[in-house]
């Protein structure tokens, strides 16, 4: 033995967390392993909120497997919903009307907005800035309302069918003026607390250089997202889907890999959503919201990738007699729990849940490996 | 008639300290917090009188913890020491001699901070080791490892507060002894009725700055609140009062909160609180401007880990030895 | 009115349990509280995590078998008088999750909430709205007041 291996590190105890605890908000069991108060190694079980969605879709009617997928997530529903349609519309060769190509997309980037002001509000909290995680959930109510308005639901507006959308969301004009004032109070106000959050000398002290994942260790790990783009890999799935084809919006990189990329990363992209909202609303194309003329068939397994507001959704089945058969998903933060691990290690253990939420994760969305117990 | 007249004194200005830090968590949390968070906040008299009172009126249950007695009495200890405390500082108390000294307020913070290392150590919530969930699964990583509660972990802190995290608190104290001269309490109130308050002097400003940090340090305000933060410890050594139990936490908190102030305004305003006085009024001013202030700024500020702690600390502490260094000057 | 009901009606503190729903409730009720639009605090109502601290829980999610164990523990620590909420469809009937196809039982949800704790008030609704969640808490207050 070596003593003098560099990475050589003594586990003095172990702190389990959760499932219950005011940082993780939702059930998840984390194990820090520390020595003093630095986290050496860290466990995140998964499997907590296992309810076998995958499986209770098996053997479903297509589009109410459609609907139930919106149930998996309540924070990324509509993303759910749009691929598991996607999935649907590819294997049945049906043809989206152009203008509900535009709302879906205008509802992906609502839902991105809130998702986004989520994940920083609950960074706040978790940073202790209470009062900025307040304002980020007061500025959040701006397209929740929104979303009330199109969808008629706060959370689970289920805005996409297969072949269109849901008449129920058809824009119009009022709706357009609504969303165009909720735009630029969106603008108003996340631009005040950019500005005042960027500068803050002490937020910035307390995550520069904290939960650091490497270019290299991002890669390695199978990161997504904006999880990736915060390591300085300019990737984003959006700028390859046809759907995303019209609109002209920039990919947000950062360089650190750090906490505070990972916060700026979502800082900015949120403009960027408001300006493909924006766009949308001004080249919204006349025309049906649904096409109706679609016949079932038997297919073999089709598969769809997505970029969500957490990274990359995979959605995939095969349809028989009209009923979805082999259903699989695989969510974003599945990609990123490795990268979560990683992060806590070397910090001290206030960092480490900091670490744990600076990857956007979801476990409602994750959660689909069973753990097995020793007997 | 004179020791009526002293008794009345002590126990009035106990009566008033108390009713007025019954107010103070309400005040910061409806005026400062409520109203820098643009929301109306809850009632003034809700977190600090009617909560309390509520708890009294719950279940008493056995906390979970080795020693169940000792560890429910810590409060009503704590709560006490603060009391004494708060008696040595009236005027009419400044017959005890020694007692009445800045030495002796070091050794009663002391011991309040000491409360927490016993809370901490009893403590075993639920809310982490005994959480009912099938860890040893098979593959889990480092099964042998001694496992350790939050709280626990809270004691390693409180340690560490003791240690010298408290620090600038301590130093504070000691710029009034090195401009007066004197460790009686008596002498350093004669010394600014005669000289004017020492808070107007180089030495005073610099150590009102220093006393102000270590008073939200040893309060555990947000950003200094390593004891009890929401990201790991949740409440840390509170967790497993319950009940008439955890009023008494509400208390101290409230009336430490009072206590720290009115030392301030002995120490360095030369206002010993007595109620028979009418500058007691003063006292009230800066136990209602001390919480007002902390509470600004523990709404702009996250939590600090070591990182952040150590060098806030350390510059503090080498601002307050300044300050006495200023005062022989 | 007596002090005590008095007391109890003028500071509730709160927890929350999340045992494995979509996440919908979880947020709107974190919304109701966080939130300055709905605020809760001012009708009295305070976030606690600390079930020693707590008098009314509210649940959400159908309750997966392995938050079992903790919501009943966690139910237990909770000094009386207590009182429990169930927000969300999942934490009434078991939600979409709970009868996976007709009458064949999930293996995976041992929910809903009233099957393992018992629930004194229910809020309806996939996701709860934050006003039906403070309108709950209400319905559920006067089992408190009333307690010895």
């Amino acid at each position: 033995m070596d003593d003098n291996k560099p990475n050589q590190t003594v586990i003095e105890a172990e702190v389990p967390m959760g499932t219950v605890h005011p940082a993780a908000l939702e059930p998840y069991r984390v194990r820090l392993f520390v020595e003093d108060e630095i986290v050496r190694d860290a466990e995140i079980t998964v499997g907590v909120n296992h309810r076998g969605v995958e499986r209770i879709m098996e053997g479903l009617p297509v589009e109410k497997a459609n609907s139930l997928t919106e149930k998996i997530c309540g924070i990324c529903s509509n993303s759910h919903i749009w691929n598991s349609c996607l999935v649907g519309e590819k294997a049945l060769d049906i043809e989206v009307p152009e203008r509900a190509q535009y709302i879906r997309i205008i509802m992906e980037e609502l839902e991105r907005l809130h998702s986004h002001c989520l994940y920083l509000a609950h960074g706040n909290e978790v940073l202790g800035h209470g009062t900025f995680s307040m304002r980020l959930f007061y500025i959040r109510e701006t397209v929740m309302d929104l979303l009330g308005m199109i969808g008629g639901n706060r959370v689970q507006y289920g805005a996409s069918i297969l072949g269109g959308v849901r008449p129920r969301c058809e824009l119009d004009d009022n709706r357009i003026q609504q969303l165009k004032d909720g735009m630029d109070l969106m603008e108003e106000r996340l631009t005040a607390f950019a500005d005042r959050f960027v500068s803050d000398p002490m937020i910035m002290s307390r995550i520069t250089n904290v939960g650091v994942i490497s270019q290299e260790d991002a890669i390695r790990l199978a990161c997504t997202g904006p999880t990736l783009r915060a390591t300085g890999v300019k990737k984003d799935l959006r700028t390859e889907m046809k759907e995303y084809e019209p609109f002209d919006f920039e990919v947000i990189t950062q360089d650190g890999g750090d906490v505070k990329s990972q916060l700026l990363v979502r800082v900015f992209e949120i403009p960027e959503s408001i300006k493909i909202i924006r766009q949308a609303i001004r080249d919204l194309p006349e025309g049906p919201i649904t096409n109706r003329s679609w016949e079932m068939k038997d297919t073999p397994l089709t598969k769809s990738y997505i970029e969500v507001p957490r990274g990359t959704l995979y959605h995939s089945y095969a349809l028989e007699d009209g009923r979805v058969r082999h259903c699989v998903i695989r969510t974003p933060s599945m990609a990123n729990i490795g990268a979560m691990q990683h992060a806590c290690i070397g910090h001290h253990i206030t960092d480490a849940q900091l670490s744990i939420v600076q990857c956007d994760p979801c476990f409602t969305c994750t959660d689909r490996a069973i753990q097995i117990i020793k007997i | 008639m004179n020791i009526t007249y002293s008794l009345i004194g002590v126990i009035g200005t106990l009566v008033v300290a108390f009713i007025v830090s019954l107010l103070l968590p309400g005040i910061e949390r409806k005026f400062i917090h409520a109203r820098i968070q643009q929301r109306v906040g809850p009632p003034i008299t809700s977190p600090g009188i009617m909560a309390p009172i509520k708890f009294f009126f719950k279940q008493t249950i056995s906390p979970n913890s080795p020693m169940p007695g000792l560890y429910n009495s810590l409060p009503l200890i704590s709560l006490i020491v603060i009391m004494v405390l708060l008696v040595i500082l009236i005027p009419e108390m400044y017959f005890l001699g020694a007692f009445a000294s800045v030495i002796a307020i070091v050794g009663l913070l002391k011991v309040e901070e000491i409360m927490y290392m016993f809370m901490g150590s009893l403590s075993k919530s639920i809310l982490s080791v005994r959480m009912p969930f099938p860890d040893m699964a098979k593959g889990a990583k480092h099964p042998e490892t001694p496992r350790t509660f939050l709280e626990e972990l809270s004691t390693l802190r409180a340690f560490r507060l003791i240690a010298f995290g408290s620090f600038p608190v301590y130093i504070a104290l000691f710029v009034s002894v090195a401009v007066t001269g004197s460790i009686y309490l008596a002498d350093i109130v004669a010394y600014q009725q005669q000289n004017g308050p020492i808070l107007f002097t180089v030495a005073g400003a610099l150590g009102a700055v220093v006393f102000f940090i270590g008073y939200m340090i040893l309060l555990n305000e947000y950003p200094f609140a390593i004891l009890k933060t929401k990201a790991d410890v949740i409440e840390g050594p509170y967790l497993e009062y319950a009940a008439k139990y955890r009023s008494y936490v509400y208390l101290t908190r409230g009336f430490l909160m009072f206590v720290l102030a009115t030392l301030f305004a002995t120490l360095f305003l030369g206002i010993a609180p007595n109620i028979l006085n009418p500058s007691f009024i003063i006292t009230l001013v800066v136990a209602l401007l001390f919480p007002m202030i902390m509470g600004v700024m523990s709404a702009f500020s996250p939590i600090f880990t070591y990182k952040q702690f150590y060098p806030t600390v350390a510059a503090v502490s080498i601002l307050g030895v300044l300050a006495i260094v200023a005062a022989f000057l | 009115m007596s002090l005590k009901s008095y007391s109890r009606g003028r500071a509730v503190h709160v927890m929350l349990v999340y045992t494995g729903g979509c996440n919908g409730c979880d947020i709107e009720i974190v919304n109701c509280i966080l939130s300055p639009k709905f605020d809760a605090e001012q009708y009295k109502v305070f976030l606690t995590w600390n079930p020693r601290e707590a008098d009314v829980l509210v649940v959400t999610g159908p309750v997966t078998k392995y938050n079992e164990g903790p919501l009943r523990e966690i139910y237990q620590a909770i000094p009386e008088p207590k009182a429990v909420v169930a927000a969300g469809a999942c934490a009434l009937m078991g939600g979409v999750y709970k009868n996976c196809h007709g009458d064949i039982p999930s293996e995976e949800i041992a929910g809903p909430v009233d099957q393992i704790i018992p629930v004194d008030a229910k809020v309806p609704g996939c996701a709860v709205r934050p006003q039906d969640i403070v309108a709950g808490l209400v319905s559920a207050l006067p089992l408190l007041l009333n307690a010895e």
